[in-house]
């Protein structure tokens, strides 16, 4: 090159000569590369924080679970399960379910929970640790065991900010000592049962003192949960194998299930959480990137034309190609560097910011934060090279035009009508001036597709985005729906054991008076609930089964196909689990559940039962059978869950604290709370809405007038010779937005499928995938599409108008004479 | 019809002041075919450009028909276009996503003409292009896509025709009919203004107006006389 000078300062004067189109197609460029710098270490950040907090607080390796209602001897199972190879430290727990009763004076706050009962002796517990920061209080000690004192949960206290010192009150209307809050690493994430989210909201989990737990529950000495840490070396499978042949010996009448860490919901879903957050954050800022690219090529492409007779001249002085296309060249590469280093200056606030986001919504004791050069390398790489590379395409057409032609003037004043041709036979409504804006965009069809695939790209990320939520919301509807569809005020009730149905204690929660002595409840069922596991070939999925007397229960699952009758003994699945399994109605599917051996023990057992209908609930664990099926679990005559329905104008804190008071009553859950969760997190989502609304919103409108601006620039005389006719303003204006209304109605309409498969794809493949317990309903709705229509279209549609000053201000005479 | 009155028109270029017009007045009557001559440079585009309210003199006053064009405002300025004048160029200044057709019929719609694609068949079978209407731009040749430019002004029904150079991009025998067809439009009592440097063209003209350096340094019938379209030769 013979003079670097003289091409930078060529190719400033170029880039000063389009300020705007640079300053535009420069802040998409920093958009990109600002969430690729910025957000491209979540993933690590997160991953490290899921290692460093399991790590220091002794997540278990391995943990036994006894079958529900099963209990062993404390003393007895430590025995039985003492040195076995591999077992660095053990611990066995209590965890029994309760109500929990934070209220303090004001509204009522009754939530199910969980009271763990852990081993303090020696600083304990040592397996799953408790930590308890500074300023929440204190964590258990030895001293507390016996003592009715409890630290509480972080999430549940964190969501309803309580305070070591609040009153707890727990069933059976016992009070507890609030001494601190605490984290626990089987609780870094609390996810109710049936996978729905905000569990913190619903679900409180008390720790207490062992001997506590056990005196709280009325089982001494007892435990049915044991938590281990395995030597570094030892292999999981052949200490599983070593705990079950100890079980099988001492207690082979009790059944259990044991699983390894990585088999538990909380910790693959902290992991998969972060790996497919940051295949999102990428996602985006790659199409972000994109949309730049985009804008870059528009404005590359005409460069190029604006510098064709300049081209030509060179072609004709003899000045080598490659030197032309220098020039246009070196213009998209500043454009590059001037976006991407505005956006690596941007990743860093954005980092800064997002590491303080992470640590509101993913609380963990530990964080620690690095900086990511690799996100920021790559959001370098990226962001230069994909505006340089769109503006290869057009300068490398550019150069490639024969000298003769490129000097030729007037060789793009006819130039070809592209495919405007293609419409001459469509009746168009309207004039002349309705047919030009049409055939303006047939007429470079190369660049018109661009434009609508940029715009397409912004309705993409936006339809996603927004669709995600849609697809979230009408499968928590649809959940809602099934639930609700009869019986909408009854409470569901779990009892801490098997009752016989007519034991008084039982009976006498249905006679339950209120304060002024009428009786709190109207309807009232004996049913049951269980944890099993449906197996078919390869698949095994977890479920909750619920038998209810189908004959005169308050409320039964709709079928959508099959049905739920009382004469044949099945299973009424969810669709989810139908398709997970490969089985539909009239299929033989394996049931595995606990079958009652002695008065505390339970054993897991495997039955062949016909799947007889298929409900309308997406959440998968969600199984029905008649209550004859109870004889399959040796329960005949059992109950361990009740259905109320509250009387007329009985409020639901009334039955909440009524129930509190019952022995035997471990939760009681409105089946409203369910909508109540839906439009908390619809609250959740749409500040996260808003803010990739508002990003979406700032890309479309940057591509948009990035669009239009170019355009002018490339109309530039037509427009001139419109003026010269006398045409005014406001119609030339019309006839630009006309155009970009027919572009953004084009790029609306290609988002919008493209979001409908990228949504299909990230549901079917990620969704199942990582939240495998619902089945999602892909949905975009109508107010999305009018979203997507308004950025698509209506922005797009209207920002000409940004060009008004620019058409009023113009000089005709000399626009006239310009020769391109 | 059209008079100028003591008009110039000067630009600042930097610290320094070029003078394009000079005290040029000048009256045209109606049905005229008047030729500007003049060398690049002589200020005769701006001349056009003035008449036509694409520009505005830096002092002077222009009167059409009788009136005053001061026009103040913008919105004056285009009505005056739409209503009065109709410009030819030298590049044509076709809308390239439109068919000859198409092309004339734009100004027809813009004044609201009904029947608009009717008429413009006609104009352009005026000019000689009732073959062509349905021809883009790219696919006519120079004189073709002039012709179109011509029928453009002429479907505007304007009375004043503003020609730039309309023979420039054309060659010899191109240009000899695109001239014949803009006299018979002076012919047709239409007022006819065509801007050239070439001396030969301003042989047919009724009369010329040479401007040399933004003044007019003569006015009246061709020098050399006038001839016939047939004689002219360059």
């Amino acid at each position: 090159m013979t003079n670097m000078t003289l091409w930078l300062r060529w190719s400033w004067r170029d880039l000063r000569a389009r300020w705007l189109q640079v300053v535009a197609i420069s802040i998409i460029i920093a958009l990109g590369s600002a969430m690729f710098a910025g957000l491209g270490g979540v993933e690590d950040w997160r991953i490290r924080a899921n290692d460093l907090n399991y790590a220091r607080l002794n997540m278990y390796d391995l943990r036994m679970a006894l079958s529900d209602g099963s209990y062993l001897d404390q003393d007895e199972l430590a025995a039985a399960l003492a040195d076995i190879p591999g077992v660095a430290r053990s611990e066995a727990r209590l965890v029994t379910p309760t109500l929990v009763d934070a209220s303090d004076g004001g509204e009522a706050l009754v939530v199910r929970g969980e009271i763990v009962g852990v081993d303090v002796s020696d600083g304990g517990p040592h397996v799953s640790s408790l930590y308890v920061r500074e300023g929440d209080g204190r964590t258990l000690v030895e001293g507390d065991s016996g003592q009715p004192v409890a630290v509480v949960e972080y999430h549940f206290a964190a969501y309803y900010d309580l305070e070591p010192g609040d009153p707890i009150r727990i069933s059976g209307d016992v009070a507890l000592d609030y001494v601190g809050t605490g984290f626990s690493p089987e609780y870094f994430m609390i996810i109710p049962e049936t996978g729905m989210f905000f569990g913190e909201s619903s679900f409180a989990v008390i720790f207490v003192p062992l001997e506590t737990a056990q005196q709280l529950a009325g089982r001494e000495g007892l435990v049915n949960d044991v938590a281990f840490i395995l030597d570094e070396d030892a292999d999981s499978a052949s200490v599983q194998a070593a705990i079950e042949a100890r079980m099988e010996g001492a207690f082979p009448s009790t059944g259990y299930a044991i699983n390894a860490r990585e088999d538990t919901q909380v910790y693959t879903t902290l992991y998969k959480d972060a790996e497919s957050d940051q295949w999102m954050f990428n996602a985006l800022a790659t199409l972000f990137l994109f949309g730049a690219a985009m804008g870059a090529f528009n404005l590359a492409g005409r460069m190029v034309e604006a510098q064709r007779r300049e081209i030509g001249i060179g072609m004709a002085l003899g000045v080598p190609r490659r030197w032309l296309a220098f020039r246009p060249l070196l213009v998209g590469l500043q454009i590059a560097v001037l976006g991407t280093a505005l956006g690596l200056l941007a990743g860093l606030g954005v980092g800064k910011l997002f590491q303080g986001m992470l640590e509101d919504m993913m609380p963990l004791p530990y964080w620690e934060f690095s900086f990511q050069f690799g996100g920021f390398l790559r959001a370098a790489v990226f962001g230069i090279l994909l505006p340089v590379v769109a503006t290869l395409i057009p300068v490398w057409r550019a150069v490639r035009v024969a000298p003769v032609d490129a000097i030729t003037t007037g060789y793009l004043v006819a130039k070809g009508g592209g495919l405007a041709r293609f419409v001459q036979r469509l009746p168009l409504p309207g004039k002349s001036f309705v047919h030009m804006p049409v055939k303006n965009v047939l007429r470079s069809p190369w660049r018109s597709g661009l434009t609508v695939l940029a715009i397409a790209i912004a309705v993409l990320i936006m339809t996603t985005v927004v669709g995600a939520l849609d697809t979230f919301l009408a499968t928590m509807q649809q959940a809602e729906d099934a639930t609700l569809n009869r019986a909408a005020d009854r409470f569901l009730v779990n009892l801490d054991f098997f009752y016989a149905a007519n034991y008084s204690g039982v009976t006498g929660i249905e006679s339950l008076a209120g304060a002024d002595g009428e009786p709190l409840f109207t309807g009232f069922e004996t049913a049951m609930i269980v944890g099993g596991w449906l197996i078919h070939g390869d698949e095994k999925i977890e479920i909750a089964l619920e038998l209810h007397d189908m004959d005169a229960a308050l409320w039964t699952p709709t079928a959508t196909e099959g049905a739920l009758t009382a004469d044949e003994p099945g299973l009424v699945i969810s669709d989810k689990a139908a398709r997970d399994l490969g089985v539909g109605v009239g299929d033989r599917i394996t049931l595995e559940h606990p079958h009652r051996e002695g008065l505390l023990s339970f054993r897991l057992v495997q039955t062949e039962v016909p799947v007889i209908g298929i409900h309308d609930n997406p959440l998968r664990a969600y199984t029905y059978m008649d209550m004859n099926g109870a004889a399959l679990m040796g329960l005949e005559g059992q109950t361990n869950y009740l259905i109320l329905n509250p009387a007329p104008g009985v409020e639901p804190d009334e039955v909440r604290l009524a129930l509190l008071t019952q022995p035997g009553v471990t939760s009681s859950q409105a089946v409203t709370e369910f909508s109540d969760a839906v439009d908390e997190l619809l609250e959740m989502m749409t500040e996260i809405l808003a803010v990739a609304q508002g990003m979406v919103v700032v890309m479309a409108f940057l591509i948009a007038f990035n669009t239009t601006s170019i355009s002018v620039d490339e109309r530039v005389r037509e427009i001139a010779t419109m003026f010269a006719f006398g045409l005014r303003i406001r119609t030339v204006m019309r006839m630009q937005m006309l155009e970009n209304l027919v572009i953004g109605t084009l790029g609306t309409i290609v988002g919008v499928a493209l979001g409908w498969i990228v949504l299909n794809d990230l549901f079917v493949t990620v969704g199942e995938n990582e939240i495998p317990d619902i089945g999602f309903a892909v949905t975009i709705s109508a107010e999305t599409v009018l979203l997507a229509a308004l950025l698509g279209v209506v922005v797009v549609a209207l920002t000409p108008l940004l060009s008004v000053r620019r058409m009023r201000n113009m000089d005709i005479p000399s626009t006239l004479r310009v020769m391109e | 019809m059209i008079r100028l009155e003591h008009v110039a028109k000067r630009y600042k270029m930097g610290e320094v002041v070029v003078t394009a017009l000079d005290d040029v007045s000048l009256e045209v009557d109606k049905g005229e075919f008047l030729v500007v001559l003049g060398p690049s440079g002589s200020g005769k585009t701006t001349l056009l450009n003035i008449i036509g309210a694409l520009d505005e003199p830096t002092s002077g006053e222009v009167h059409i028909n009788g009136g005053t064009v001061s026009l103040n405002s913008t919105g004056d300025r285009f009505r005056f276009r739409r209503e009065t004048v109709s410009f030819i160029f030298q590049t044509f200044n076709l809308f390239p996503s439109l068919t000859a057709l198409e092309n004339v019929q734009f100004v027809l719609d813009m004044a609201n003409t009904s029947d608009s694609a009717e008429r413009a068949r006609d104009v352009l079978a005026s000019v000689g292009l009732g073959e062509r209407v349905n021809h883009f731009p790219h696919e006519l040749s120079g004189g073709e896509q002039q012709r179109v430019a011509i029928a453009r002004a002429l479907a505007t029904g304007n009375p004043i025709l503003l020609a730039d150079e309309p023979t420039g991009e054309l060659d010899f025998k191109t240009g000899i009919q695109i001239l014949d067809l803009l006299a018979h439009q002076a012919g047709d009592g239409k007022t006819v203004l065509v801007v050239t440097h070439n001396r030969e063209i301003s042989r047919i003209a009724d009369r010329v107006v040479e401007l040399s350096s933004g003044h007019i340094i003569s006015d009246g019938p061709p020098r050399t006389g006038k001839a016939a379209i047939a004689d002219l030769q360059w």
